[in-house]
């Protein structure tokens, strides 16, 4: 049952139609979306970081720091840069598989990182940290980086916007999982490890559950 | 990368597809005619993608229906140069899918008993009555806004939710919220005006 006819319809498209802005490249938006990101995490870090906090918490295991953080980084940016992609009709939804090898890196590493502190420290090593302080910190992080994100994924108006949800929330939870080693001088515990992987969860969720309100 | 509903074509025709190409990006610079063309040319591949991703025939012109109202709301997400009928493929899809949901949901609430709306044995006492009804309802639909009608005619009689009408029309979800609201209002006032004469 067709409420009018195809014609007509497009005769009223066509008479509401005006000049629209195609929107730019996909991957020119997620890169400038991600150099804005880092020029404001730059100032935060620059402004509050504790510098001095991360390289004592990763004391003799730098290269577990780089490797750890740039799991994280990697995340998030491949996520970030997919969800631009995946917004467009008719891109790849190879783009979700993308983040995986990188997020798989980042929960091995941190997960290693805590077996090594199990080993150095013992029972401390699987202790309750800061773990709330932590998630709180990442819930604040996630939720400052996903909100503009959501909102420039929204211009796409994505008619799929479960998948750019998920990697969007992804990102944003990457990328405020990355901050958050800057404000977090703490050893990982396992508990702390936890709270991490439940703080990516939670943003994951709120972003792919508000994705009606958000990228509609 | 483009996706695999690409795959959809019938035939290798990228001569059609560039064609479609030039016409879209005229169309986003605001070229009517280009746009009217654009969407012309474009109808028999998306009804064949919806026949194909379809479980009834009596769907596909919901469907291309749909796909139009879509494509009008994202024709920015077109980049200029990209293929044309990924892009398009991927709407029609989404709108199947989103109508095979609908029809499932109505299937699972509703039963056909064409009996249970006579009121009377003889089927013309009925016919007649029906025609009133019809006449009163078509009446009272047209002193709607045109977008009032719209939501009300997605939301009520085709039972898509805020955010698939605000999908296929190209209102928000807010919008569509409030014209439903106020069209059921104007008509549940003609309705009682109709009882008490």
């Amino acid at each position: 049952m067709s409420r009018r006819s195809t014609d007509a319809l497009i005769t009223e498209l066509v008479t509401k139609a005006g000049a629209v802005r195609p929107l730019a490249a996909p991957l020119w938006r997620g890169l400038g979306t991600i150099v804005l990101l880092a020029f404001a995490a730059s100032t935060v870090i620059a402004l509050f970081g504790d510098l001095q906090g991360l390289s004592a918490r990763y004391s003799g295991r730098h290269l577990l720091m780089v490797l750890e953080m740039g799991a994280m980084l990697l995340t998030g940016v491949i996520a970030i840069v997919g969800a631009f992609f995946i917004s467009i009709p008719g891109r790849s939804r190879l783009w979700l598989l993308a983040p995986l090898p990188s997020l798989v890196a980042w929960i091995g590493l941190s997960g290693l990182g805590c077996y090594q502190d199990f080993l150095r420290f013992g029972g401390g090593g699987v202790a309750a940290g800061d773990s709330m302080t932590c998630l709180m910190l990442l819930l604040g992080g996630g939720l400052l980086v996903g909100l503009p994100l959501l909102l420039l994924l929204a211009r796409a108006r994505p008619v799929e916007p479960l998948p750019v949800a998920l990697l969007g929330g992804l990102g944003a939870a990457a990328a405020s999982a990355f901050l958050l080693q800057f404000f977090h001088p703490f050893a990982l515990t396992a508990i702390d490890l936890g709270a991490h992987l439940l703080g990516v969860s939670l943003i994951v969720a709120i972003a792919s559950l508000s994705r009606r309100r958000t990228l509609s | 990368m483009v996706s695999k509903e690409g795959d959809l074509t019938i035939a290798d025709d990228s001569d059609r597809e560039a064609g479609w190409g030039t016409l879209l990006a005229a169309a986003q610079r605001g070229d009517a005619n280009a746009y009217r063309r654009f969407l012309e040319e474009i109808l028999p591949f998306t009804r064949n993608v919806a026949r194909r991703k379809c479980r009834s025939e009596a769907l596909v012109e919901d469907i291309v229906q749909d796909t139009l109202l879509t494509v009008h709301r994202v024709r920015h997400t077109y980049q200029p140069g990209q293929p044309v009928k990924p892009w398009l493929a991927t709407i029609v899809v989404r709108r199947a899918i989103d109508a095979n949901r609908r029809q499932g949901r109505i299937e699972r609430r509703e039963t056909w008993n064409p009996e249970a709306y006579e009121t009377f044995s003889d089927t013309v006492t009925n016919h007649g009555e029906a025609s009133d009804s019809s006449e009163a309802v078509a009446r009272m639909m047209a002193t709607l806004t045109p977008r009032q009608k719209e939501a009300i005619e997605l939301v009520k009689l085709k039972e898509m939710t805020m955010a698939e009408a605000a999908a296929a029309s190209g209102q928000s979800a807010g919008s569509i919220k409030v014209n439903v609201h106020r069209a059921l209002r104007r008509l549940r006032r003609l309705i009682e005006g109709v009882e008490r004469e």
